[in-house]
């Protein structure tokens, strides 16, 4: 193989495969032929890192056996759990946060109403019905006599 | 392809002056390496590479698995080779010279 060129024999077969006797015609040849000597050494760096990506492919992390295992008993225990419980937990921020509101508007509504119903009651006590009867006429305060007359006057009349 | 990364010259140093030590760190840098130089191949020529020079699959084993035929296995074989060496062998430059000596 010294006089021959290497490079195709470089890519028909892989590295790994070569018995030692062929790798070192080939080096001996590579020697004495500088484009051989560069094809040799490059594709024993692509088997070498061939190698090392087939290795990065199949193993996988350390912790991935332990990741799956732990998602998959999660799984199940959340399968264990009652329909109704796993409602509760899903929507309980949601239903904790409408308590919450409605009872902060229950104690707002106590707190504003309160003067707005006094406020409410003295109008309505101007204007009762007995001040509405009596004050009628405005400022114009009748007399003890002018309301009997008033009275009997209408008697009479019926 | 780009030229080599800080960590893939110092990776292909060591390889060229044999102190290469086993280490997550180095086998990382030669996938990363070995991605920018199979990127130059289609994907069934990767598989057909990767599988045969790394895997250190057979012929017949690679054909059983993809469901070609064993001479359509050699050939994209004898391509994928061919064409990472190239590349490789632009990347390194002069520095492959070395590594035969």
């Amino acid at each position: 193989m010294n006089s021959k060129h290497i490079t195709e024999a470089l890519d028909d077969v892989a590295l790994a495969s070569l018995s030692r006797s062929e790798l070192d015609e080939m080096r001996a040849h590579a020697r004495d032929c500088e484009p051989c000597g560069s094809a040799l050494a490059a594709a024993q760096l692509s088997a070498r890192i061939m190698k090392e990506r087939a290795q990065v492919v199949i193993e996988p992390s350390p912790f991935f056996q332990t990741r799956v295992m732990a998602a998959l008993r999660e799984q199940q225990a959340m399968e264990n759990v009652p329909a109704f419980l796993r409602l509760w937990r899903s929507s309980r921020a949601l239903v904790s946060s409408m308590a919450l509101t409605t009872a902060a508007l229950a104690v707002l509504s106590f707190v504003f109403a309160a003067p707005a119903t006094t406020a409410l009651d003295q109008t309505a006590s101007a204007y009762s019905a007995e001040s509405v009867l009596f004050d009628q006429g405005g400022d114009d305060q009748l007399t003890y006599e002018q309301v009997l007359n008033a009275i009997y006057t209408d008697d009479e009349g019926q | 392809m780009s030229d080599l990364s800080a960590e893939e010259d110092e990776w292909i140093e060591q390889q060229l002056s044999d102190t290469a030590q086993p280490s997550v760190e180095n086998n990382l840098v030669a996938a990363d390496l070995a991605d920018r130089v199979l990127s130059v191949l289609s994907p069934e020529d990767q598989q057909a590479l990767l599988m045969i020079d790394g895997e250190q699959a057979s012929i017949k084993e690679v054909a059983e698995a993809t469901g070609w035929s064993e001479s359509k296995v050699k050939v994209r074989a004898f391509r994928a080779r061919k064409k990472v060496r190239e590349a490789m062998e632009r990347l390194l430059g002069s520095k492959t010279t070395e590594l035969v000596r």
